[in-house]
This record gives C-alpha cells, sequence and structure tokens, in this order.
C-alpha cells in the first residue's frame, strides 16, 4: 500500500520522530489517568455495516475497530471439499490509523493471529462445504489492538448468527518493570518489557489463545493471567449484554 | 423486511411473496414500484435517503469527518506531512486523494482482490475536487518556499457500500477538508519541519513558528453531488446499491454550493440514453440536494464549535 508510485514526492510527518519515550520512574500516572489494573471504557455496538451477514464497531478508548462477517458462503473453488466449514480472517489498518501514515502493523500475522483465537469457538461442524469470511478494520490504532479486534471480531460473529460454544473475549497485560498495566495503550506499549494476551471463552472457563511475549518472571505471568482471566469475564459480560440489548430493540 | 410498506403490492398475499418475486423478477419488482411513483424503502423517486454528517471522528488525523448516506458510510481522515516542493512551483503543496473499498464494506470485495470501481472514484474525486481547485488554494500550503511545503495526504474508506458512492464519498472528504486543522510547525536546525508541541516547546522557543497558530483553510465553494439512476421514464435520485445493479444507467452532477454552477457532470455509459430534459432535471433535483447537504454540513460545523 505504501509505495504509491514514483509521481508521488517523498514527504515526512512533522511530529517528532524517535518516538519511544523513557519510562518514567516508579511513581507515575498512566497517560489517560486510569488505575493499573483498570480498563478502559468499552463501547460495542453490533449491526454497524449493514450490507454484511453480521458487524460490530468496537471502541475502547482511541482504539476503534469494526469487523463485518460474511457468509456462510461458497468457499473459493480451489479449496478441496471439507465436512467441516472454513473460517477466513483479514485485518486491515486505515493509513490514518497510526501516528505516522502508512506504518501499520504487519497485518498477516494480525490476521492469523484472530484466526487462530477464533477458531476453537466456532462451531466448524455447523456449516461444511462453506466459508465464513471474517475481515477487521482498524480505523484507529490505540493500543491492544488484536485484543479489540478479537472481542470485536466474536461479536460480529454471534450478530451474524455463526454457531458458537461461547464469544470469546480477550484482554492484554503488558509487565513494565515491576508493575502490570492491565490494555495497555500505544505509549505504554511502546516501552513495555512483556505483554501477555488472553483470549477465552469465558462461561466455559476456556482459553483459545494465550500469547506471551518478552521478559516474564513465573509469579508475574500467573498474576497476569489471574487479571486477564477477570477482565475477559467482564469484557463478556458487557459482550452478552449488547447483544441482548440489540436483539431487544429488534423485538420492538 | 419492510417490503410491503404503503400497501402498494397487494397482489402479493404475504411478505414472504414478495420477499421472492423481489429476488427472482427484480426488475419487475422495481417497475411495478416506479408506475406508483414510490420505491421499495418508502421514498419518493426524487428523494434522496437521510444523511447525517460527524466531524473530527479520527483523532489520529488532521481532519476527518464521517458521512452517512443511508446505510452507505464514507470515513475520510486527512493527514498533513512535509515535502520538498518542485522547483517550478517553490510556492505550493499537494493534495494525494484516495479512495479505498475494505473487504468489510461489502459482500462482493475480497482480500487482495481490490473493487474495480474504487480507482475509479479515487480519480473522479480527484478530478473533482483538485482540477478546480476550489477547494484549495495551493499556496496556503506553502511553508517555507522553496525548501517545505504541505502535503495533505486524504484518505477516504468506504466502510459500507449501499449505492451512491461517489457522493458519500465526496461528502466526507468535502467535510474533512472543513475540519481540517493545520497544525503549528516550525523549522529547525536540521532544516527539517517540526510540530510543535509541549515536549518540545522549551527546545523551539527561540524559533519562530513557520505558521503562527492551528488554522484552518479557506473554503469559500465548495462541491456537492447527486447521483441520479435513469430508467426509460423515470429519474431515481440516491440509488440504493440494489437500485444501482438493477437499472445500470447512472448521472452524476455536482454543483457548486455557492453559485449552483455546475462542475461536472457525468454520465458513464450505460444502457440507457438520457434526453436533454432527464439531464435538465437531473440538475434541478441535484439544486435541492445541494441546499439539503449543505445544511447538513453547517449544522455538523456549528456542532463541532459548540463542543
Amino acid at each position: 500500500m505504501s509505495g504509491k508510485g514514483s509521481t508521488t514526492p517523498s514527504t515526512y510527518s512533522p511530529s517528532p520522530t524517535g518516538y519511544k519515550k523513557k519510562r518514567p520512574d516508579s511513581n507515575w500516572a498512566r497517560p489517560d489517568g486510569r488505575t493499573l489494573h483498570q480498563c478502559r471504557p468499552a463501547f460495542l455496538r453490533t449491526g454497524a455495516v449493514n450490507s454484511a451477514s453480521g458487524s460490530a464497531y468496537a471502541e475502547f478508548g482511541n482504539t476503534k475497530v469494526i469487523v463485518s462477517v460474511f457468509g456462510p458462503r461458497e468457499s473459493k473453488k480451489a479449496m478441496m471439499y471439507s465436512d467441516s466449514g472454513r473460517l477466513n480472517c483479514n485485518v486491515n489498518y486505515t493509513t490514518f490509523a497510526t501516528p505516522t501514515r502508512s506504518q501499520a502493523p504487519e497485518s498477516k500475522d494480525l490476521s492469523s493471529m484472530l484466526h487462530k483465537a477464533l477458531e476453537g469457538a466456532i462451531i466448524l461442524k455447523s456449516f461444511p462445504k462453506t466459508t465464513v469470511d471474517v475481515f477487521a478494520l482498524v480505523l484507529e490504532s490505540g493500543g491492544s489492538d488484536l485484543p479489540v479486534i478479537i472481542s470485536c471480531a466474536s461479536l460480529a460473529l454471534a450478530d451474524a448468527g455463526i454457531m458458537l460454544y461461547d464469544m470469546v473475549a480477550s484482554v492484554s497485560v503488558s509487565c513494565n518493570g515491576t508493575s502490570l498495566l492491565i490494555d495497555p495503550v500505544s505509549e505504554e506499549e511502546s516501552y513495555q518489557d512483556g505483554s501477555l494476551i488472553i483470549t477465552c471463552m469465558p462461561s466455559r472457563n476456556e482459553v483459545t489463545q494465550m500469547t506471551v511475549t518478552g521478559e516474564w518472571s513465573t509469579p508475574k505471568i500467573h498474576e497476569a493471567m489471574q487479571l486477564c482471566l477477570d477482565a475477559c469475564s467482564k469484557l463478556g459480560k458487557i459482550m452478552r449484554s449488547c447483544l441482548k440489548e440489540a436483539a431487544s430493540g429488534l423485538q420492538d | 423486511m419492510g417490503t410491503s410498506t404503503n400497501g402498494k403490492v397487494n397482489d402479493f398475499s404475504s411478505d414472504m411473496e414478495v420477499d421472492a418475486f423481489r429476488r427472482l423478477f427484480p426488475l419487475r419488482f422495481h417497475e411495478r414500484h416506479l408506475a406508483e411513483s414510490i420505491r421499495p424503502d418508502g421514498r419518493p423517486l426524487g428523494k434522496a435517503r437521510d444523511t447525517t454528517l460527524v466531524l473530527g471522528a479520527v483523532a489520529s488525523a488532521n481532519g476527518s469527518a464521517l458521512a452517512k448516506i443511508g446505510c452507505t458510510t464514507m470515513l475520510a481522515a486527512i493527514k498533513m506531512e512535509v515535502m520538498a516542493p518542485t522547483v517550478e512551483a517553490p510556492d505550493e503543496g499537494c493534495i494525494a486523494i484516495e479512495f479505498h473499498m475494505p473487504p468489510i464494506c461489502s459482500p462482493l470485495i475480497r482480500p487482495g482482490r481490490p473493487a474495480e470501481i474504487a480507482p475509479v472514484i479515487s480519480k473522479q474525486l480527484s478530478d473533482t475536487i483538485l482540477r478546480q481547485e476550489i477547494i484549495c488554494h495551493y499556496l496556503e500550503l506553502s511553508l517555507v518556499s522553496g525548501k517545505a511545503a504541505w502535503m495533505a495526504y486524504l484518505d477516504i474508506y468506504c466502510l459500507d457500500a449501499d449505492g451512491a458512492l461517489f457522493d458519500a464519498a465526496l461528502l466526507s472528504a468535502v467535510a474533512a477538508f472543513s475540519h481540517l486543522q493545520v497544525p503549528v510547525v516550525s523549522l529547525n536546525d536540521d532544516g527539517r519541519i517540526v510540530l510543535i508541541s509541549e515536549d518540545n516547546i522549551a527546545a523551539m522557543k527561540e524559533k519562530e513558528p513557520v505558521n503562527k497558530e492551528k488554522r484552518k483553510l479557506k473554503l469559500d465553494s465548495v462541491p456537492f453531488s447527486l447521483t441520479c439512476v435513469l430508467h426509460k421514464n423515470h429519474i431515481l435520485a440516491d440509488p440504493t446499491s440494489e437500485e444501482e445493479s438493477i437499472m445500470e444507467t447512472f448521472l452524476t452532477v455536482v454543483l457548486d454550493s455557492s453559485s449552483f454552477q455546475l462542475v461536472s457532470l457525468n454520465k458513464p455509459g450505460g444502457p440507457g440514453l438520457a434526453h436533454t430534459s432527464a439531464i435538465q432535471e437531473c440538475v434541478e433535483l441535484a439544486k435541492l440536494r445541494v441546499k439539503e447537504v449543505q445544511k447538513i454540513m453547517n449544522e455538523a460545523t456549528s456542532d463541532m464549535e459548540q463542543d
């Protein structure tokens, strides 16, 4: 997407580069004034895109994501026959999502992470021979993008009426020296030592995906997991009430 | 589905049958409506869908707007970057416009296979916004003569495609320009333009800012458009994607908002041919529509200023 042809002159953003700020010392507040173990307020809505079978919009602080679900529909011609359905995921960033234009993270990587996080929760046997497409567009990247994409995609799948064992909720924790920050914003992510993302099905208490990167000690991992699981079950409740609201709105 | 509204399709006993008829004989279904001068969604032929406009939808951009015409949703955002102006025009900035249709917007678009219509609309938008120089005087985008000028990247994303894409895209683009705030910058020792923010305000104190304050571009007159579908003797304003797919002759009129003069008129072929009278009628409809859109635009701007 960045290769725009030779006609456009090369440009640069006036915002200061080498933006990696030093981590503040021990006594410091989070940029948005939250406590360490407080998530950003979540805004969720289903039915954002009319032309899709199901869709959802999620806004966690400055992280804004739209997910559309299409299908179940005919698989690509080249695909082999399959008894169980297929899931196809794709994540894209808008060019203005990040502070510097077109510097979005690798979307292939995110797409496969999304696929793996959702796969375990979908009853693929319920739509043999066909494909369900899950497409995500990040309108604005404000930190913890992947967990927001995953939660939003799960809501969109439910909105599309795809059979699920349970909805999945996803939350990340970032390790900063001795403290754990839940649901980090971009600035916090830029100076973290390690991060942990858990995607789970809250009512079945099962984890579909867990990713740990960076430097961690075992007790810290335990603590972070517990934090994430608690936050996931809370997020699960919000997602559930969002679906209920949409359903009761339809009846009126 | 609200297909059986208005009770005009009484020949079909139940909702289910109407739906089946709509799918099997789409053209007859629509012609039956047109004969009664009404459309399947309950609109009269010449009326556009409800339109909403929200300014400042994306915080990471310098200017942004979300436009919704019926279900068609467009998100436009402008990011300002710095470029070296060309030797021929040392005082001129540049605007790059791109229209995107990500796979989320329509079941017809798959990843890796970009929509054919996207570059067409991209070109149409560039022609409308840039060629006439109605929106931006390029001179206003100059920073340091011969050394630095603004490059405005305008990216428009279609979030939901339900017909009249160009109209919605143009509206969101114009609104994004009206929301655009050009940031305060100064020239540092390396000859680069940097943003003056709270972090580096001390270092920049002795430097004179290149442009004094956050400012808006001057918008004298802006273009607004209306797309119509021509089918036999009927003219349908602001078609939905269903109507576009069934009746394939379009006519897009772009008018200037202050003088109502014609900016562009586009009838990209199609099976139907247009009489002069039909074209005139489209222009009349567009005039009414431009007044309507202008009102919506003014409301959105004044809402923004109150906040």
